[in-house]
C-alpha cells in the first residue's frame, strides 16, 4: 500500500438517501507515459500510469475504469453515484510498476 | 491527511509543472508499447461492428486547448440507467495519438447518470471521440475536433 496523497470529493455535502451525488476522486501520481526525455540526463523517464481505478460502495463494485497513458498528470475522476443507505465508499487503483492504492469514505445521507 | 494540505501540494506541484515548459519530440520518436491506431482500438472496442452518430451523448471540450498536457474532457449521455435500459461503458478517444485509447468506464445502473469527467494529454490537434455502448449491445459516438497549441505528450 502506498502513502500517495488522494482524495475522494462528495458534492454536495448534505445529500438524502436516493440522490445522485457527483464523487470526485482526485490523486497525486506522475503519469509518465515512458516516451518523454528527461531535460538534464536526455534519458527516458520509465513509464508510469494508472491503470485500473475501481470505485467500491458497501462492498459492490460500482464502477470500474481502464486508465491508459494519455490522462493528465494527477489525475481527476469525476463520476456520480446513486446514495443506498450508510456506508463506505472505497476507491482502488492500481498502476504498470504494481502499485496499489485505496482510499476511503464515509457516506451519511442525512432525512 | 487534511484537506488544506492535500491542496497546498497539489498547488506546488501545479506551479512546477506550469514552470517547466513541456519537451517536444525531438529526435527519433519513442512509441509506447501500448500504441493503438484509432481504427484498431474502435475495431477492438465495438468488435467491428463500428459505431452510429448520435446526438444522445454531449461531449465537452474547450474548442482550443492551449496546452495539450491537460485538456478537460466531459462526456454525459442521456439514459435513464435503471436496469434494464443504461449506458454500460463509456470509451474516450484521441485520434492521432500514439495510443489512441485515454480511458474507458464501466458503469452499472448503482450511478444513477450517466456523466464522467477527467483531463486527458494530447499531442497534437485532433478528435477527441466519445464511444458509448448501451446495455443493449448499440454502440453510439460523438466527436469534436480540439486545437492544441502545445502538445503534450512528449
Amino acid at each position: 500500500m502506498s502513502t500517495r496523497k488522494s482524495l475522494i470529493k462528495i458534492k454536495p455535502k448534505k445529500y438524502k438517501d436516493g440522490e445522485v451525488v457527483k464523487v470526485s476522486f482526485m490523486v497525486m501520481h506522475p503519469m509518465d507515459t515512458g516516451t518523454a526525455k528527461d531535460k538534464k540526463t536526455k534519458e527516458l523517464i520509465p513509464a508510469k500510469y494508472i491503470n485500473s481505478v475501481k470505485f467500491n460502495y458497501n462492498g459492490k463494485e460500482i464502477t470500474n475504469m481502464t486508465v491508459w497513458e494519455s490522462v493528465s498528470v494527477n489525475p481527476v475522476f469525476t463520476t456520480y453515484m446513486k446514495i443506498n443507505g450508510a456506508g463506505k465508499l472505497t476507491v482502488t487503483f492500481t498502476d504498470n510498476t504494481g502499485e496499489v492504492h485505496e482510499t476511503s469514505t464515509k457516506i451519511k445521507p442525512k432525512g | 491527511m487534511q484537506r488544506r494540505d492535500f491542496f497546498k501540494t497539489l498547488g506546488v506541484v501545479a506551479a512546477a509543472t506550469a514552470l517547466t515548459p513541456v519537451v517536444s519530440f525531438a529526435g527519433t520518436p519513442v512509441v509506447s508499447k501500448n500504441a493503438m491506431s484509432y481504427k484498431t482500438a474502435m475495431d477492438a472496442i465495438t468488435g467491428g461492428k463500428g459505431a452510429t452518430e448520435s446526438s444522445k451523448i454531449k461531449l465537452k471540450t474547450p474548442e482550443i486547448a492551449e496546452n495539450g498536457a491537460v485538456v478537460p474532457v466531459t462526456v454525459d449521455v442521456e439514459s435513464p440507467m435503471t436496469a434494464n435500459d443504461y449506458v454500460k461503458a463509456i470509451h474516450i478517444l484521441a485520434d492521432k495519438n500514439f495510443n489512441s485509447r485515454s480511458i474507458n468506464i464501466n458503469l452499472t445502473p448503482a450511478n444513477g447518470k450517466a456523466m464522467f469527467s477527467t483531463r486527458i494529454k494530447l499531442g497534437g490537434t485532433q478528435n477527441v471521440i466519445a464511444l458509448v455502448e448501451l446495455s443493449n449491445g448499440e454502440f453510439i459516438m460523438t466527436s469534436q475536433n480540439v486545437k492544441v497549441t502545445i502538445g503534450g505528450c512528449g
